[in-house]
């Protein structure tokens, strides 16, 4: 166990040596390289979209696409990463009725990646929670369902998600066992017409002929155990040990920049970030797990007619686009969104949303519930004007008056939130994905 | 059966004898005119109709709330001599809303291959039998699974005995990395090949910034043994409202921009060029060395063609609309001399013909309006005749009394095109219409596209555990 409970120190203390070191780029390259994973100048195939559009907005773009046959994975002992809590986290909450085992996780995993899951075969929840980009999608504002149906609704990060105790941006469910069906059967999502089909369908796949049974004994296949299993999955999913964590918690005082240590003091003093995104005494969630307005919401549902926009056509090449272009292939109403409202029907909950963790954030792009800020430099940028104001605006959302030099610390704050994630890609590269015709062959290559 | 003066031709021989002559040429200017163009995009491999066309089959997108809401094949009667001219006479359910896109027939034109983007399954249809009752033959419903996880089946183009398919996504993560598949005239899978990325490019020369691995359309060029390939974008782009998209930055950040040619015979990439904006068809000047393609956002006309000094390479020859207003240039059309095009842009439901007799400099000759939206365009042989149709994609068609779903056949006569028929696909409770192709009975009965041992008649459906 790595050591804990140490308490927050004051700004500048010196700290201990840490348990691990942050790896210089160049030495991770190497690494990686060695290890046989494809490394370009955008990173590993693990850290983002293999078609990397970076600076897609300067004519000086240049591709630095990855082969998908270079997601080549490596299968990670995820009960070991549950048994030893990744420094930062505490101890994960299972079930008692749901406890963590290895055939659980297996099976919960192949479900996750299974394609025919879905109405059509053409959505498994990993297609909009892709492992290399952050367990959400980085590519989409909002997430596209069956049929490309509107999601209206960014793609939450499933990183340490084993911890939240309210689901989905609305809050609206209370355990991962109860929200695993929620996306199956969402006319929006996978659109499965009921629980009862998707247990007929499931019934009739070879590959999944006896795994219940190993995961779960006597009591099989049902609707309860897939939701367990699911949870199971999606519940080893923990991502700590970050530069943050191993300075703070593991008393390295290399471990994290200077200016990342500026940046922390901004977020728990003048900018306070963290009475919402919380930090304890001896591990940090960095959410306070309640619902705020923040404004985003409130802009999107409220604002006057659009004025033109600008639209990327190429790489450094834009247009100013009329609304009423937009207008006509839109679908009407489209993005407008309540947040708690429509879960509570309480006038007072209009454009509250769940406060997200900030672990891993740098990886989880686009932000906020509607993805509508793309950069974590856009989203200090808005906290810095104070949001969007609105009558329900909560109350310690305000101007900050940060320098740009405090919206640097800050920035380099949160990219020092990112933990050890990768054998979680990794491994999530191994797992097969089910598609229509397909059967398993726990043999064959990933 | 009412007799018509040599409708259709088998013009393989004749473009490869033309390419045979020609074959030491490497710049435009110094070949001869050609006779070779598209019918209006019919593999080199296959006969030609170059007389009337007697049906059109439509690959028909089902849409919710419209008569069975699935996809089909809808066959209308073009013989203007026919009682039923103008009319749908047959339409074949397929069940499903797979978002039902381009087809394409094998090199003997027996059976029209209709592919999926969304559902990824691939009709087979008969299409000799009775051309004018197309009968399903088989469905691929295990693509992705085979291929290794190719998404969106989207070009099928016919080489001798197998079909070539341009595909769009993949099932990691629904972006735009994909690859071009093979199969067998009998509907078995041959081979995947990926597309080139920067970690990988299969021996391709990256001409210039771009090697995205996007893939869009195929084309062959058979005398000069070229394949040529272009690039859109993946699945969670070309599935989505498109005014979402249009409003989501990252999104619009996921389109292709390059084109590629490929050693036809080897099945391997050449070389990678830059072409920003999405460029999606692709129309060749068949015995010659060059094809156009047109860039769905930036709204140009590019050429792609052999150089004497540089080898194969690609240039912009021609502006087609103003890219703010969005016209998004989508289907096009060459005519069989290769002189014009016809370039339709759907969001202002024109069509442009431009002159393009000499390729380097396109020139806008005339705009004809069709309708609200226009997405493809057929023509026949002759260039006489005109055929369009409205839907671009599910949910990328205009919203509300803009959603018009037709079928146009107009005659051309020089200067304007003149409706002749209009079938109305939202009255006829069929749903969107899109990619088009020709048939005739005389391709049989003259054995003009040959004879092939029969693969069974009925419904085959590919081995499947669900």
């Amino acid at each position: 166990m790595r050591p804990r409970g140490l308490s927050r120190l004051a700004p500048g203390c010196t700290r201990g040596h840490g348990v691990v070191r942050l790896l210089a780029p160049g030495f991770l390259a190497v690494a990686f390289s060695a290890l046989g994973f494809a490394v370009g100048a955008a990173g590993p195939v693990t850290d983002g979209p293999g078609d990397y559009k970076g600076s897609y907005d300067s004519p000086d773009y240049v591709t630095r696409s990855f082969s998908l046959e270079s997601r080549i994975g490596k299968k990670a002992d995820l009960l070991a990463i549950v048994r030893d809590t990744p420094l930062g986290l505490p101890p994960l909450p299972v079930p008692e009725n749901n406890p963590l085992t290895r055939e659980k996780v297996e099976l919960g995993r192949k479900l996750f990646f299974d394609r025919r899951l879905s109405l059509n075969g053409t959505q498994s929840c990993a297609m909009c929670h892709i492992p290399e980009q952050g367990f959400t999608n980085n590519e989409l504002a909002t997430a596209v369902g069956l049929e490309g149906r509107d999601v209206g609704r960014n793609s939450p990060t499933l990183y340490n998600v084993g911890y939240k105790t309210r689901l989905f941006h609305d809050a609206r469910e209370s355990t991962l066992e109860q929200q695993a069906w929620q996306p199956m059967i969402n006319p929006l999502e996978m659109a499965n017409p009921s629980i009862g089909w998707v247990m007929a369908k499931l019934r009739e796949f070879e590959d999944y002929d006896g795994l219940f049974e190993s995961a779960f004994g006597e009591r099989g296949m049902d609707m309860n155990t897939v939701a367990e299993a699911l949870a199971s999955y999606q519940r080893t999913l923990l991502a700590a040990d970050s530069p943050f964590d191993r300075w703070y918690y593991g008393q390295d005082a290399e471990a994290m920049s200077e200016s990342a240590q500026r940046g922390f003091e901004l977020f728990s003093g003048k900018a306070g970030c963290s009475g919402c995104h919380t930090i304890g005494e001896d591990h940090a969630l960095f959410t306070d797990e309640q619902l705020h307005n923040i404004g985003t919401g409130y802009e999107r549902a409220m604002a006057p007619a659009p004025t033109p926009r600008p639209v990327t056509l190429a790489p450094g090449v834009f247009v100013m686009v009329d609304p009423d272009v937009v207008a006509m292939v839109s679908a009407p109403g489209s993005g407008n969104d309540l947040g708690r409202y429509e879960v509570t029907g309480d006038v007072d909950d209009r454009w509250h949303y769940k406060t997200p963790s900030l672990r891993n954030v740098a990886l989880t792009a686009p932000y906020m519930h509607d993805g509508s800020l793309l950069t974590l430099e856009e989203v200090v940028a808005f906290y810095n004007r104070g949001g969007v104001p609105n009558p329900l605006l909560d109350p310690r959302i305000r101007p900050l008056g940060l320098s740009e030099q405090e919206e640097a610390d800050l920035l380099a704050f949160l990219e020092a939130l990112t933990g050890d994630y990768r054998p979680l890609v990794l491994d999530a590269f191994v797992a097969p994905i089910g598609d229509v015709g397909s059967r398993y062959d726990d043999s064959s290559p990933p | 059966m009412k007799t018509r003066p040599n409708p259709i031709h088998r013009l393989r021989r004749s473009c490869t004898a033309l390419a045979l002559a020609t074959s030491s040429a490497l710049a435009i200017g110094m070949l001869p005119a050609t006779v070779s163009a598209d019918e209006t995009c019919v593999s080199p491999y296959s006969p030609k109709i170059t007389g009337q066309e007697q049906f059109v089959h439509v690959w028909t997108l089902g849409v919710k709330g419209i008569g069975d809401e699935q996809d089909k094949l809808v066959t209308i009667d073009t013989d203007p001599e026919s009682d039923t001219f103008g009319e749908v006479i047959h339409s074949l359910s397929v069940g499903g809303r797979n978002e039902a896109h381009h087809s394409g027939y094998s090199d003997d034109r027996r059976y029209l291959w209709a592919g999926t983007l969304d559902t990824n399954k691939i009709f087979i249809f008969d299409v000799h039998t009775d051309p004018s009752k197309p009968k399903l033959h088989k469905v691929i419903d295990d693509f992705v699974k085979v291929t290794g996880g190719v998404v969106g089946p989207h070009s099928f183009f016919a080489l001798p005995g197998r079909i070539m398919i341009s595909a769009l996504s993949n099932n990691k993560d629904h972006g735009g990395r994909t690859a071009m598949v093979e199969y067998t005239n009998e509907g078995e899978y041959v081979e995947t090949y990926w597309m080139p990325t920067d970690d990988n490019l299969r021996g391709a020369e990256k001409t210039g910034k771009y090697a995205d691995g996007y893939g869009y359309d195929v084309r062959f060029l058979p005398a000069k043994n070229i394949m040529v390939t272009s690039s859109f974008t993946g699945w969670s782009n070309y599935m989505m409202d498109f005014g979402k998209m249009l409003n989501d930055p990252e999104a619009m950040k996921r389109f292709g921009n390059t084109a590629m040619v490929w050693d036809l015979h080897k099945r391997k990439p050449l070389k990678i060029f830059d072409i920003p904006g999405a460029p999606l068809e692709i129309r060749c000047a068949w015995g010659s060395n060059y094809c156009f393609t047109t860039t769905a956002l930036t709204s140009k006309i590019w050429l792609i063609y052999e150089d004497k000094n540089e080898g194969w390479t690609a240039r912009e020859v021609g502006t087609i609309g103003d890219p703010s207003k969005v016209p998004l240039p989508v289907a096009f059309s060459i005519t069989a001399d290769d002189s014009y095009l016809w370039i339709n842009t759907f969001m202002d439901g024109t069509t442009r013909r431009f002159d393009v007799s000499d390729p380097f400099n396109a020139k806008l000759v005339s705009e004809h309006k069709i309708g609200s939206q226009v997405n493809m365009v057929s023509q026949s042989w002759d260039g006489e005749r005109l055929y369009f149709t409205s839907s671009l994609l599910g949910n990328w068609d205009k919203k509300g009394e803009a959603d018009e779903q037709f079928l146009k056949m107009y005659n051309w006569d020089g200067e304007d095109l003149n409706l002749v028929f209009e079938v109305d696909f939202y009255k006829e409770k069929l749903g969107r219409a899109h990619l088009m192709t020709f048939n005739s009975n005389e391709l049989f009965e003259t054995n003009i596209a040959g004879k092939k041992e029969e693969l069974g008649d009925g419904v085959a459906v590919a081995e499947s555990t669900d």
